[in-house]
């Protein structure tokens, strides 16, 4: 059945990503386009010009665009679908409360993804040929290496992937967990929400400075001279992953409660 | 065994007590009418009935089990407004019913679609308030369920559709399967009744074959019911 949930929460939610990340792109390739004629020409009839610093500015409200579209959509649908009118629906279906709230987890990473992916594509796009914003990347290459010695690229990639992947998952079950705290009382749910949400956001925070100092203290992730820097963005990765996937598993159980025991569509 | 149970079933939000100490029978195959004043308990005994509330206490069963994944695939469930996803168009809305219940009857539900010409591509929220209704009702009553929880199925319509709705329910339910009807609206609803269940301030105040009563009492349920819910 969360194959099933899967598909159609797809399907309600790339009726608006789709549409969205195109016309990122487009805007992307416009954005190229304008560059290349502020960079070829100094000659360009002002109107040009004005079209063109329009263009870059387009691309940028996009790339916020996309980041924010991606995160309100994922609250709109977890409170649309699953705490209000739909919900008569969606609970009245033959599957389980875990798979309801999976599917919504696993299809909201699924967007951050895509967007992030969007946004990289949309960045490279504008950026063909373009000459500075290529020098701007080499420079970036060459300041990782002198900082990461010769650790390869792809093994710091990938951990910042997997950390990044494990912070989508805490922050769509964060407000999955606000939402589903919230919309138990009969009044003022959203604002309810909001209110859970910050509460969330100290505690967890309150919960890391504590064991941080807890592990600092311990001495638990002893860090070499000769390769500290590269010693010390592995103990923040494994310390970063290691709160993440407590803390998620708190809100997923947080979430998974309220919607079984608490459940309130009026 | 009764397909659907409440044993000493209550239900309470803050201080205020919607059902209390509610025990009750449905029996297979009877069409039942769940009759009480707005505020009666109706509407939470059947959210209680298709796990969408958890009791206070006691316990509410269907087909011998608590509300769960099991039971919600033999409960058909319409809620009193219309809940649809209005994003989609009445096709999907058909594919999606399909998808997850077994028992949906995709062509007998395409059939009531055509009878009341509702185009399946076009979009959920281009309906009128009516047509969403009536195209709610057809999914749930395109169901080959063993219980069917109508809450106010014709609440809030007029009366031609009222008509269709008492007309849809009563050619497409499956006759071995039992229909629950939650209204406050008993004449429009008497005629097809088995049983019914009178119900205020959270109590269960009558319940009886509908025949029996109106032999009994020489009234209509109707009469009956404004007699006892006399303000």
């Amino acid at each position: 059945m969360l194959g099933k949930l899967l598909k159609h929460e797809l399907q309600a939610t790339s009726r608006t990503m789709l549409p969205l990340f195109g016309l990122l792109l487009l805007v992307s390739a416009l954005t190229n386009l304008a560059m290349r004629g502020l960079n070829g020409s100094r000659e360009l009839p002002p109107i040009v010009s004005v079209i063109c610093v329009i263009l870059l500015i387009l691309f940028m409200v996009g790339v916020m665009t996309v980041g924010i579209v991606t995160l309100w959509m994922m609250v709109q649908r977890f409170r649309r679908n699953l705490l209000r009118d739909e919900g008569y629906i969606m609970h009245t279906l033959p599957v389980s409360i875990h798979a309801q709230i999976w599917a919504k987890v696993i299809v909201s990473g699924l967007w951050y993804a895509l967007s992030a992916a969007a946004l990289v594509l949309s960045v490279l796009l504008m950026a063909a040929d373009v000459e500075f914003v290529r020098d701007m990347g080499k420079i970036f290459g060459e300041l990782f290496h002198a900082v990461m010695g010769n650790v390869r690229n792809v093994e710091i990639l990938l951990e910042l992937l997997g950390v990044m992947v494990l912070a989508g998952i805490f922050l769509s079950l964060m407000l999955y967990a606000s939402l589903a705290v919230g919309h138990a009382f009969s009044k003022r749910k959203m604002g309810l929400s909001e209110c859970i949400f910050v509460a969330f956001i100290v505690l967890f925070n309150v919960l890391t400075s504590v064991s941080s100092e807890l592990l600092r203290t311990l001495d638990i992730f002893p860090i070499a001279q000769d390769t500290f820097i590269i010693g010390a963005w592995r103990a923040a990765m494994g310390l970063a992953a290691g709160h993440l996937v407590v803390y998620a598993a708190i809100l997923y159980a947080v979430t998974a409660w309220f919607m079984k025991h608490r459940l309130n569509l009026d | 065994m009764a397909i659907l149970e409440s044993k000493g079933l209550s239900k309470s939000f803050g201080s205020k007590k919607a059902l209390d100490g509610v025990d009750l029978k449905v029996e297979p195959g009877r069409i039942v009418g769940l009759l009480g004043p707005n505020g009666s308990g109706k509407t939470t005994l059947i959210k209680l009935a298709n796990g969408l509330l958890v009791p206070s206490a006691g316990q509410i069963l269907v087909n011998g089990l608590a509300p769960g994944v099991e039971t919600k695939k033999i409960v058909s469930f319409l809620p009193e407004r219309s809940c649809v996803p209005d994003w989609m168009s009445a096709g999907q809305l058909a594919g999606f019913y399909a998808d997850f219940y077994g028992d949906f009857d995709r062509q007998a539900a395409e059939n009531m679609m055509a009878r009341l010409e509702i185009d399946t591509k076009a979009k959920i929220r281009h309906l009128s308030k009516g047509t969403r209704e009536k195209l709610q009702l057809i999914m749930v009553m395109s169901r080959r369920a063993k219980l069917y929880l109508l809450d106010e199925p014709i609440g809030g319509v007029d009366p031609a559709a009222r008509d269709y709705i008492l007309d849809t329910i009563i050619s497409n339910y499956n006759p071995t399967a039992s229909v629950v009807i939650s209204t406050h609206l008993i004449s429009d609803v008497e005629k097809v009744l088995d049983d019914v269940i009178f119900i205020n301030n959270g109590h269960i105040v009558l319940s009886a074959p509908a025949d029996e009563l109106r032999e009994q009492q020489g009234k209509s349920v109707d009469q009956i019911f404004r007699e006892v819910f006399k303000c």
